[in-house]
């Protein structure tokens, strides 16, 4: 069965590109152009993944709302917010909101289509029960490359699909610095060096949230970061 | 030249108003004169009328031929004091004032008469360098000496005739020749044997032999003297002569006496500071009365009002002397008042003093019989238009002085306002591109207000300008990403359509585009996204060295055509502040050298410790900065390059180096090397 995808964007042209997109990958599209359509359509059926922007038609930051009504909706629906706002404080926001990704419009489709996967995915890997699964263990650390998850000290840390991939691609290679461009390439996203460097301060933060010791992300200044152990 | 400057020369006009009252004065004054003239004149006319009406106590002698000196008529003139009899006329108290004795043979002698009220007195000067003494026995024809004889006309129209000689000079007497009354010429030159010599000591003189000749100073009693007087000096050895005889010359020797009593009426005339004379139609005084010495004048009062008198053109030494000369008066006055015509006249006393002289005629049957001359003091009227002109003058400068004080304090009030407003305008736009709205002094009222309003309203566009450009590069990043992502997005599906080769180029090229026009974006948005960075950068404590050896460790495999040359001391140096955007700004500064590094040109790099803070400075070899760049450098959106590579600037480079040092407490500066070769940047931070 076909997975359900809402795309919410304001820009028709932007919104068809993405539809025929993910459209091509498999899935079963419907776009919405403003908030009101999308909550009418939301409330006879919830997708599978929405994809919001932040910015819709006159509301500035209607993407959030929108975003906020559909996690009161559904716990468990995957929403990535896809956005031309690429600010420290929205992504912020939006991901305190409950949004599982945040992409900028610089975003590949292909590696739009990559990420809707990878959700997809790790949503599919939690429901199933487990299975040899790829597993990395670094001292603390644990990632279940399946199901997307990462515990320290046996304590879950939740992570966006991004910040996920960012701590995957660093812990795999331990002592190897990862520039931001290597980052970038294993997180499937387009960012620039500012958000790369906000990302790190996230994951850290998530990090100490749970182990305040937690110091195993290094900066490598000028060249990128390394996972210490 | 500066407005206090200007508005000193604008008070140095109010000069004029000395100026003016200079000429104000001399208006004043030359209408004193004008009516001081008239007053005089009227004096001069009112002592005409009344003497002309009594002519008999005027004038003495009714003979009205003309005084003629070649006839041998004499001035008698009035003396004051009783002579000495000693062959000097010093002490006559006038100037010594000759007529010359007419002579055939070059025999030259002078004579002077002079009269008190009892004698009529004599001075003779002979060039006689010869002496020839009287003999003991003198024969009056016969015998030849040096001799001078008179002859006096008496009462009842006789002459007799008196001879001076000497044997030895000194006082003596005359002689009179007794004899029968010569009445020609004839009689004369005939013998006359029983011609008797007889003393006369009541007629004194004194012969006094000099180089050149002799002096004879006779004294005639009064009543010997009637109205004629002929005198001839003889050369005893050359037999040469000079004088009049009455045989040769009897309509001549008349004697011009002034006249008795005149002075006396005269005085009741006028007043002080005033000389009154009578002349006769032959311009000889017949009497005077009066000083023209000034009453008082003060000495102090005198010299200070010299220096005004500068200022003012009338000054007695263009006058025309006072021409009096031994009891003859001369001067326009004189001649037009003789001629019938009152005049008055201004003339240079003796001793330099301006002198006002009018002159009118005296009128008896209707003919001018003589003139009434009046001398006047000026110096008193001078004095009353020193003293007013004092007192103008200190007014006037006064005034001026004021004005000028009170311009030049005004002056440096608006000097002081506009040097104010000038700083303000100078430095409104802050080296941060900051702008300040406000500007002092706009609350005035008059023109400088307004100009610091205009001043406020114009810096009010300018910052809104300044305002939307700085936004601008953020706006534009902004909007311009969703039709990028548009184009791209639609490459994106064109080319999962299974494209063939050319196709596929084109798509490559389309994307290429947007890539770079993603680059630009970037850029663009680069300084709005330090700038959020900076808001929410956390501070921690790191190693600067550190930092920096491994940055630089990263430009060289990204440049590897520049050689990059690092510099840092031995021991870690710990800062506070956000390493991230430390290392931002060191990319910023390195991209800036490789940009104008020459290629296979050297870049250093520089940690050093100064007082109390940490020094990176970062130079290179390229071209040097201009010296009017160098203050801007650091501003936003200054770019001074023209593109010549395919990145673009928009300025904002060194403009985040400047944020992320002023967000760590730092400073950033830029300067040429000293040694001549590139630029070198140099950023401080603070140590902790």
């Amino acid at each position: 069965m076909k997975k359900n995808i809402a795309v919410v964007e304001d820009e028709p042209a932007l919104r068809d590109n993405y539809a025929a997109a993910l459209a091509r990958h498999g899935y079963a599209v419907k776009s919405y152009g403003n908030r009101h359509t999308a909550m009418q359509a939301f409330r006879l059926h919830l997708p599978d993944l929405a994809i919001i922007d932040i910015s819709l038609e006159d509301e500035a930051e209607g993407g959030f709302d929108l975003c906020r009504d559909l996690r009161a909706a559904s716990a468990e629906l995957p929403i990535i917010f896809l956005t031309a706002r690429d600010s420290e404080l929205d992504a912020v926001s939006g991901l305190r909101l409950g949004a599982d990704d945040f992409l900028t419009k610089d975003v590949s489709l292909p590696h739009l289509a990559a990420r809707v996967a990878a959700l997809f995915r790790r949503i599919d890997a939690l429901k199933r029960p487990d299975n040899a699964a790829e597993i990395i263990r670094r001292g603390a650390l644990i990632i279940d490359g399946d199901k997307m998850q990462t515990t320290w000290n046996a304590v879950p840390v939740t992570l966006s699909l991004t910040e996920f991939w960012i701590v995957h691609a660093l812990a795999r290679n331990p002592g190897h610095v990862k520039n931001r461009q290597q980052l970038m390439d294993a997180a499937n996203v387009v960012l620039d060096d500012n958000t790369i460097t906000s990302h790190i301060k996230r994951v850290r933060r998530k990090f100490q949230q749970v182990d305040p010791a937690f110091d195993s992300i290094q900066t490598v200044y000028g060249m990128g970061y390394r996972w210490v152990e | 030249m500066s407005i206090r400057l200007q508005l000193l020369l604008v008070a140095l006009t109010t000069l004029v108003l000395p100026w003016a009252g200079c000429q104000y004065a001399r208006e004043l004054e030359s209408a004193l004169r004008g009516s001081q003239e008239q007053s005089l004149l009227a004096s001069a006319g009112t002592i005409a009328n009344a003497l002309s009406a009594q002519p008999q106590r005027v004038f003495r002698n009714t003979d009205l031929r003309a005084f003629d000196a070649r006839g041998g008529d004499l001035y008698v003139h009035p003396l004051t004091n009783q002579p000495l009899l000693d062959g000097y006329s010093e002490d006559w108290g006038m100037a010594f004032d000759p007529v010359t004795l007419p002579s055939t043979s070059g025999y030259h002698a002078r004579v002077q008469a002079g009269a008190t009220e009892r004698y009529l007195y004599l001075y003779a000067e002979v060039d006689d360098t010869h002496f020839d003494p009287e003999p003991n026995e003198v024969h009056a024809d016969t015998d030849r000496f040096d001799r001078v004889d008179i002859w006096l006309q008496g009462q009842d129209g006789t002459n007799t005739n008196y001879f001076f000689a000497t044997t030895a000079p000194g006082l003596n007497a005359a002689q009179l020749i007794k004899g029968d009354e010569v009445k020609d010429n004839d009689a004369k030159s005939s013998a006359q044997p029983e011609l008797r010599l007889q003393p006369e000591p009541r007629i004194q003189a004194y012969w006094l032999q000099t180089a050149q000749g002799y002096h004879l100073e006779a004294r005639i009693p009064l009543s010997f003297v009637a109205g004629r007087l002929w005198i001839e000096a003889r050369d005893g050895g050359s037999k040469a002569s000079a004088g009049f005889t009455p045989e040769a010359n009897a309509e001549g020797g008349r004697l011009f006496f002034a006249t008795d009593g005149l002075d006396g009426l005269l005085a009741t005339f006028i007043r002080e500071g005033t000389r009154a004379t009578v002349i006769d139609t032959n311009a000889l005084a017949l009497g005077s009365a009066g000083s023209v010495a000034a009453a008082s004048t003060n000495a102090a009062e005198d010299s200070r009002g010299g220096w005004y008198r500068l200022l003012l053109e009338t000054d007695a030494s263009n006058l025309p002397p006072l021409t009096s000369s031994g009891g003859r008066l001369g001067g326009d006055s004189v001649h037009a008042a003789l001629s019938g015509e009152p005049r008055a006249e201004w003339v240079r006393g003796e001793d330099g003093r301006m002198l006002l002289t009018a002159a009118a005629p005296i009128i008896v049957d209707g003919t001018a019989r003589g003139a009434v001359l009046l001398e006047q003091n000026a110096e008193q009227m001078l004095e009353l238009r020193t003293q007013a002109f004092a007192r103008l003058f200190r007014l006037t400068l006064m005034a001026t002085a004021t004005a000028v004080v009170v311009m030049l304090l005004f002056a440096a009030w608006m000097t002081f306002r506009i040097g104010r407003l000038r700083n303000a305008a100078e430095s409104a736009v802050g080296s941060d591109g900051r702008i300040r709205l406000t500007m002092p002094g706009s609350r005035a009222g008059d023109e400088i207000g307004a100009l610091a309003r205009g001043f406020e309203r114009l810096l009010a566009r300018l910052n809104e300008h300044a305002q939307y450009l700085r936004t601008l590069g953020a706006k534009l990043s902004h909007e311009l990403r969703t039709p990028l992502t548009i184009v791209r997005s639609s490459l994106d599906n064109l080319e999962s359509q299974g494209l063939n080769e050319e196709q596929r180029s084109y798509t490559t090229r389309a994307r290429e585009g947007t890539q770079r026009l993603q680059t630009i974006l970037t850029s663009l948005g680069a300084a709005a996204r330090v700038e959020e960075s900076i808001k929410q950068a956390e501070r921690l404590n790191f190693d600067l060295r550190e930092l920096i050896a491994s940055t630089v460790a990263a430009y060289r495999d990204g440049f590897p055509h520049n050689s990059f040359v690092l510099e840092l001391p031995d021991d870690p140096c710990f800062a506070r502040g956000a390493p991230d955007l430390i290392a931002q700004l060191l990319d910023k500064l390195i991209e800036n050298a490789v940009d104008f590094c020459p290629p296979a040109g050297r870049i250093n790099i520089r940690l050093a410790r100064e007082t109390g803070s940490y020094l990176l400075q970062v130079s290179n070899d390229g071209p040097r900065i201009p010296a009017e760049v160098l203050p801007h450098l650091f501003e936003s959106l200054y770019e001074q390059r023209s593109g010549r590579d395919d990145k673009p600037h928009f300025g904002l480079g060194l403009y985040i180096v400047r944020l992320v040092a002023e967000f760590h407490g730092g400073t950033a500066r830029a300067a040429n090397r000293e040694d001549g070769g590139g630029a070198v940047f140099t950023v401080t931070l603070p140590m902790i």
